[in-house]
C-alpha cells in the first residue's frame, strides 16, 4: 500500500511539472462565471477526465505486463488478492509477487530503466528524446483540445480531461512503466489513480489561481518529482536484477 | 466551376466517393468522402460561434470516457479481482455497465448507424455497415444476457470498438489533411476573396465577381488572387509556387505580379490584369483538379475490391459463426463473427493509392512541375526508355556566332549585311547572328525587296546589290560563286555537325558564319544520373547526322536518330520498345507537339509553349531539366509506396480474418487493429513528404527509396 503514498506524493510533486503544459489548459478553462463551487466542480470533472485515462491507460499497461509473464511461466501464480498482498509494511516498496518468473524479472528491469529515462528528462537531460515522445500525433490531439475549449458545456470540460489524459508527458509514461511491472491490471490502475490523485491538489489550485507560483519553485518541484521517479526505477530495477526470496 | 470542386472532399481534397457525406459548415455546403473528414473538418474549421464542431470532439470524449470505466470495470472482472467479493454484488455490477454503455450507443454509435442506414436505403453495403452491426449485435446480446440473468457480458466491446473506429477515423482524417496540404491552396483558387477598391472604399469580393481593370489591396501574407500590375507599394513575392524557385522577387511600381503567388512584406496596391483560368495560376489548379480526379488502374482496381469486400465479409461472417456455433458456446460463436466483422474493414483500402497519389502531386507542385494525374505517375515508375528532342531541349535552341570567315571583304561587312536579312528570318539561326552584330555596335545594313524561303535562307538588295543568306547550296543555285578557298573549310566544318550559314553578295560568297547550338550545362551530369537508374537514352532530332551524333556525345546520351520528321519520331517511339517497353518523350514542345502527346508519356521542358503544356503529361518548370531524375525518381518511390500500402491492406485483412475465423483474435484488438490498419496507411503514404528536395544528391535519393 506504501508505495501508492510514493507515487501519490511523487504525483504532486510532479504535478508542478504538469503546470507547464497542462496546466495551461487548466487555466484556459477558468473560471465558472456562476461561483467558486461550479468553478471547483468543473475543475473537478476536468481532472476525473484526466484520472481515468490515466487509470486506463495504467490498466492496460498492467494487463499488458500481466500477458507478457502469464505466456512466460503458466506456473508462476498470480495474486488474485492484491489487498493482502501488498498489506505489509515490510514490503514497502514490494510491487512483485515475491516469487519473481524471468519474464517479470526482464520486465522490471526494462520498466525500471524507463523510469531512470523518464528522470533523465525530467532533470533536463535527453532533450531529443523528449522530442520523439511528444511529437507522435500531439498536434492533432492539441488541435482537438483548443476546439474542446470553445465549448463551455459541462461535458465538454469532462472530455477535455479526457483528452488531456493522452497528452504526450515523460512523467505519465514513466508511472505507466512502473503501472506495467506491476504486471497486474488492478495495480496498475490504482498506480495511475494514485499519480493523477496526486495531480489534483496543483491542478485545481492552478485552475482556479492562474500561474501563481515562482519558476524557481516549480522548478524544483520537477526537480524532487524526478528524484522520485529515479528512485522508483532504480528499486524497478533491483528488484527485477535481485529478487528478494523468503523475505 | 462550382460544381468541379464539389468532387473533393472539403478536408482531404480527395476525390468523393459516389455516396459523399454532406453537411453545413459555418452556412456553406460541404462535402465529405467519410465521416471522419466531416469530425475532422468541423473541429478545424468550425467557429467559435458554432457548437458543433465541438460538440462532435465532446462526444467523443464523453464516450471515451464511459468505454474507458466499462473497459477498467470488465477487465477487473475477467481477471477475478472481484471474485472474492460478495457473488450478489456482481449482477450489480452487469447494471452499471449496461447503464454506462447504453448513451456510448448512441453519442459514437449513432453516426456510423446513421451512414449504414443511409447506404442501406441505397441499396449498398459500406464498412459503416460492418461497425454497426458489430456494436449492436455486441450491446444487444449483453442486453439480453443482462435481463435473463446470463453471465456473458459484453458491453466492453460494444463500447471499445465504437470508441477506437471513431478515433481512428479522426486520427486518419488529420493525417489525410495533412498528406494535401501542399496542394491545398491550388484547389482553393476560385474559392478565393480579394480586397477590392472601389470609390475609394475596401471591400471583399469574390474572384468570381470581379473583372479585369479593377483595383486590388494585397496584404502582406496574402496571395495574389489575379494576375496584375503594381500602381504603388514596394514588395517581394514567393512565386516557387508557379516557378519552382524559392528566391523572394521585389515588386515595385510598374512590375507584373502573378496569381498564385504570396505577397511577402508590403502593402501592394494592383490593378487585376486577368483572372480564373486567364491565369497561370488558374490552369495549374485546373490541372491539379483534373490530376486529383482521374484515378490510376491501380486505384480503380483497389476501389473494385473494396466494393465487393463488405458484402465477402458479411458472408464470411455469418460462415464463422454457424461453425463456431457447434463447436462452443453460442456467445463464444457471435464474439468469434463480432471479431471478423470488425477486422475486415475496407478503409485502408481505398486509401492506399489516393493518398499516396495525392503526397506525390504535393511534391511535384512544390517544385513547379505539373503532372497529369495518377496514371502519368504510375507510368513513369515504371519506364525505362526516354528519348530527347535536340534543340530547345537539350540545347540552348539559340545558336551562337562562333566564327566568321571571310574573302574579299570584311568580317564587319559579312555580319553587317547578313544580320540586315536575317532581321526578316524567323530561323533560330537568326537571332544568334543579329545579336553579334548588336554586340559589336554594327550598323545593320536595311534590305529591299527581301524573299525569304522557308529551309534555304534569305535574299534582299543591300546597297543595290543582290544580297543572300543560307545553306551554300542554295546560294550556289542562286549563281553565287564559291571561292575555292572555302570548299575544303566548308566540307570540314559540315562533317563535324556544326551549322554553317553562307553569305553572298555581287555574285560571289564572301564569308562563312559558323554557328553552333550550346549544349545545357546541367545535360551531361543529367543523362549520368538516369543511366544509373537504369534508364536508356536517345537523341531524336530533325537536323543533320553530324549534329545529333556531336551533341549525343558530349551529352552522354547513348544514341542518336537524326533527320527525323515529327511522324517519324512518333513511329520510332512506338516500336523503340514495343508496347511492352514504351518510352519517355522529352521535349519543348516548339515543334514536337505531336510527339508529345503521342508518346506514353510526354514531357515538356519550362519555356514550353502552350501547345505543349496542353500536350504533355508532364510540364517540368523553366530550366527545370535538371528535375528529370528527380521526377522519375519520385514517381518511383509514389509507386512504391502504393504498392506496399495495398499490399499492407490486402495482407493484412487476409491474415487478419483469416485469424479472427479461426477464432484467436478477440473483437476489441480486432477493432484496435483495424484502426491502425489505415493509419498505417497513413503514415507510411505520409512518408513521402520526407521525400529529398534535392535531385542532385542521389545517393540520398536512393537510399530513400530502398529504405
Amino acid at each position: 500500500m506504501s508505495h501508492y503514498i510514493v507515487i501519490f506524493v511523487a504525483g504532486i510533486a510532479g504535478s508542478f511539472h504538469c503546470i507547464g503544459m497542462c496546466g495551461g489548459f487548466a487555466c484556459a478553462l477558468g473560471v465558472d462565471p456562476a461561483g467558486k463551487i461550479a468553478t471547483l466542480y468543473r475543475h473537478l470533472l476536468y481532472n476525473t477526465g484526466r484520472v481515468t485515462t490515466y487509470m486506463f491507460m495504467g490498466g492496460l499497461a498492467g494487463m499488458a505486463g500481466q500477458s507478457l509473464i502469464l505466456s512466460d511461466s503458466m506456473s508462476s501464480k498470480l495474486p488474485t488478492d492484491i489487498w493482502h498482498h501488498h498489506s505489509t509494511l515490510a514490503n514497502f516498496v514490494t510491487i512483485l509477487p515475491e516469487t519473481l518468473s524471468t519474464g517479470q524479472r526482464i520486465l522490471a528491469v526494462f520498466a525500471g530503466l524507463l523510469m531512470l529515462i523518464m528522470a533523465l528528462q525530467l532533470f533536463g537531460y535527453l532533450q531529443r528524446l523528449h522530442i520523439l515522445t511528444t511529437g507522435l500525433g500531439s498536434n492533432t490531439l492539441v488541435s482537438s483540445l483548443r476546439a474542446l475549449l470553445n465549448s463551455r458545456s459541462r461535458s465538454a470540460t469532462l472530455a477535455f480531461g479526457v483528452f488531456n489524459g493522452f497528452l504526450p508527458c515523460p512523467l505519465v509514461y514513466a508511472f505507466i512503466a512502473y503501472a506495467a511491472a506491476s504486471a497486474n491490471i488492478f495495480s496498475g490502475m490504482i498506480t495511475m489513480a494514485s499519480f493523477g490523485v496526486g495531480t489534483f491538489p496543483a491542478m485545481i489550485l492552478i485552475g482556479g489561481l492562474g500561474q501563481f507560483i515562482n519558476h524557481h519553485w516549480r522548478k524544483r518541484a520537477v526537480w524532487v518529482a524526478g528524484l522520485f521517479i529515479m528512485l522508483l526505477g532504480l528499486i524497478t530495477i533491483l528488484r527485477g536484477l535481485f529478487p528478494l526470496t523468503g523475505h | 466551376m462550382k460544381n468541379s470542386l464539389e468532387k473533393f472532399c472539403s478536408h482531404c481534397l480527395l476525390p468523393l466517393g459516389s455516396y459523399p457525406t454532406k453537411r453545413i459548415v459555418n452556412g456553406e455546403d460541404h462535402s465529405f468522402c467519410c465521416y471522419g473528414c466531416c469530425l475532422a473538418y468541423q473541429v478545424k474549421h468550425g467557429s467559435r460561434e458554432e457548437p458543433e464542431a465541438a460538440w462532435l470532439l465532446v462526444r467523443l470524449g464523453i464516450g471515451g470516457f464511459l468505454s474507458m470505466n466499462i473497459m477498467l470495470f470488465s477487465l477487473l472482472l475477467y481477471s477475478g479481482t472481484f471474485d472474492v467479493a460478495d457473488s450478489e454484488m456482481l449482477p450489480k455490477f452487469y447494471w452499471l455497465l449496461g447503464i454506462f454503455a447504453t448513451p456510448v450507443l448512441f453519442i459514437l454509435g449513432g453516426p456510423f448507424i446513421k451512414e449504414s442506414w443511409e447506404g442501406a436505403l441505397q441499396g449498398r453495403l459500406n464498412s459503416a455497415t460492418l461497425i454497426s452491426i458489430g456494436a449492436i449485435s455486441a450491446y444487444g446480446y449483453s442486453m439480453l444476457m443482462l435481463f435473463t440473468g446470463g453471465k456473458n457480458i459484453y458491453f466492453d466491446t460494444a463500447t471499445m470498438i465504437l470508441v477506437l473506429f471513431t478515433l481512428g477515423r479522426y486520427l486518419e482524417a488529420s493525417g489525410r489533411a495533412k498528406a494535401v496540404r501542399n496542394v491545398a491552396p491550388l484547389l482553393e483558387a476560385e474559392r478565393q476573396w480579394a480586397t477590392v477598391i472601389e470609390n475609394g472604399k475596401e471591400k471583399r469580393s469574390s474572384i468570381s465577381k470581379m473583372k479585369v481593370g479593377m483595383n486590388v489591396r494585397i496584404r502582406p501574407g496574402e496571395r495574389f488572387p489575379v494576375d496584375g500590375i503594381v500602381l504603388e507599394g514596394f514588395s517581394s513575392a514567393d512565386e516557387s509556387i508557379l516557378t519552382g524557385e524559392n528566391r523572394p522577387v521585389i515588386k515595385s511600381e510598374g512590375d507584373l505580379v502573378l496569381a498564385g503567388s504570396i505577397n511577402q512584406k508590403g502593402s501592394l496596391l494592383i490593378e487585376c490584369g486577368a483572372l480564373g483560368a486567364a491565369t497561370q495560376w488558374g490552369l495549374l489548379c485546373k490541372s491539379v483538379r483534373e490530376a486529383l480526379s482521374h484515378p490510376s488502374s491501380i486505384q480503380r482496381l483497389a476501389d473494385n475490391v473494396a466494393s465487393i469486400f463488405v458484402p465477402i465479409v458479411l458472408a464470411i461472417t455469418i460462415l464463422t459463426i454457424i461453425y463456431w456455433q457447434s463447436q462452443v458456446p453460442l456467445d463464444q460463436a457471435l464474439l468469434n463473427g463480432l471479431a471478423v466483422l470488425v477486422v475486415a474493414c475496407p478503409c485502408a483500402l481505398g486509401l492506399a493509392a489516393p493518398l499516396a497519389t495525392a503526397l506525390g502531386l504535393g511534391q511535384y507542385i512544390q517544385r513547379g512541375c505539373i503532372i497529369r494525374g495518377g496514371e502519368v505517375q504510375e507510368t513513369l515508375a515504371k519506364i525505362r526508355r526516354i528519348a530527347f528532342d535536340k534543340t530547345g531541349t537539350l540545347t540552348k535552341g539559340a545558336t551562337r556566332l562562333i566564327k566568321i570567315e571571310n574573302n574579299d571583304a570584311s568580317q564587319e561587312e559579312v555580319l553587317q549585311r547578313a544580320a540586315g536579312l536575317e532581321q526578316h528570318s524567323e530561323h533560330s539561326l537568326a537571332q544568334g547572328i543579329i545579336s553579334v552584330a548588336k554586340d559589336r555596335k554594327l550598323i545593320i545594313k536595311n534590305p529591299e525587296r527581301v524573299q525569304a524561303v522557308a529551309g534555304s535562307g534569305v535574299m534582299g538588295y543591300i546597297e543595290g546589290e543582290l544580297t543572300a543568306v543560307g545553306r551554300s547550296e542554295w546560294l550556289i543555285e542562286q549563281g553565287l560563286e564559291m571561292p575555292s578557298l572555302f570548299v575544303k573549310k566548308l566540307q570540314n566544318y559540315e562533317s563535324s555537325g556544326q551549322t554553317v550559314v553562307c553569305v553572298g553578295w555581287s555574285g560571289k560568297i564572301h564569308g562563312i558564319l559558323l554557328l553552333d547550338d550550346m549544349l545545357l550545362p546541367e545535360v551531361p551530369i543529367m543523362v549520368e544520373t538516369l543511366k544509373k537508374l537504369d534508364m536508356q537514352t536517345i537523341l531524336l532530332t530533325g537536323d543533320l547526322p553530324a549534329v545529333a551524333s556531336r551533341i549525343a556525345k558530349s551529352a552522354g546520351v547513348e544514341e542518336w536518330k537524326a533527320s527525323m520528321s515529327p511522324d517519324e519520331k512518333c513511329n520510332f517511339l512506338e516500336q523503340w520498345g514495343g508496347i511492352e517497353d514504351p518510352a519517355i518523350m522529352v521535349g519543348d514542345g516548339l515543334n514536337d507537339g505531336p510527339v508529345l502527346a503521342r508518346a506514353e508519356v510526354g514531357i515538356a521542358v519550362g519555356s514550353a509553349t502552350d501547345l505543349a503544356r496542353e500536350t504533355a503529361d508532364l510540364v517540368l518548370p523553366e530550366k527545370g531539366l535538371a528535375l528529370l531524375p528527380w521526377v522519375i525518381l519520385l514517381s518511383r518511390a509514389v509507386h512504391r509506396t502504393i504498392i506496399t500500402n495495398l499490399l499492407w491492406a490486402f495482407g493484412y485483412n487476409i491474415v487478419a480474418i483469416t485469424l479472427a475465423v479461426f477464432g484467436l483474435l478477440q473483437p476489441i484488438l480486432a477493432a484496435g487493429l483495424m484502426a491502425g490498419s489505415s493509419l498505417l496507411v497513413v503514415f507510411n503514404s505520409l512518408r513521402l513528404e520526407q521525400f529529398p528536395d534535392n535531385p542532385a544528391d542521389l545517393a540520398q535519393v536512393k537510399s530513400f527509396i530502398s529504405g
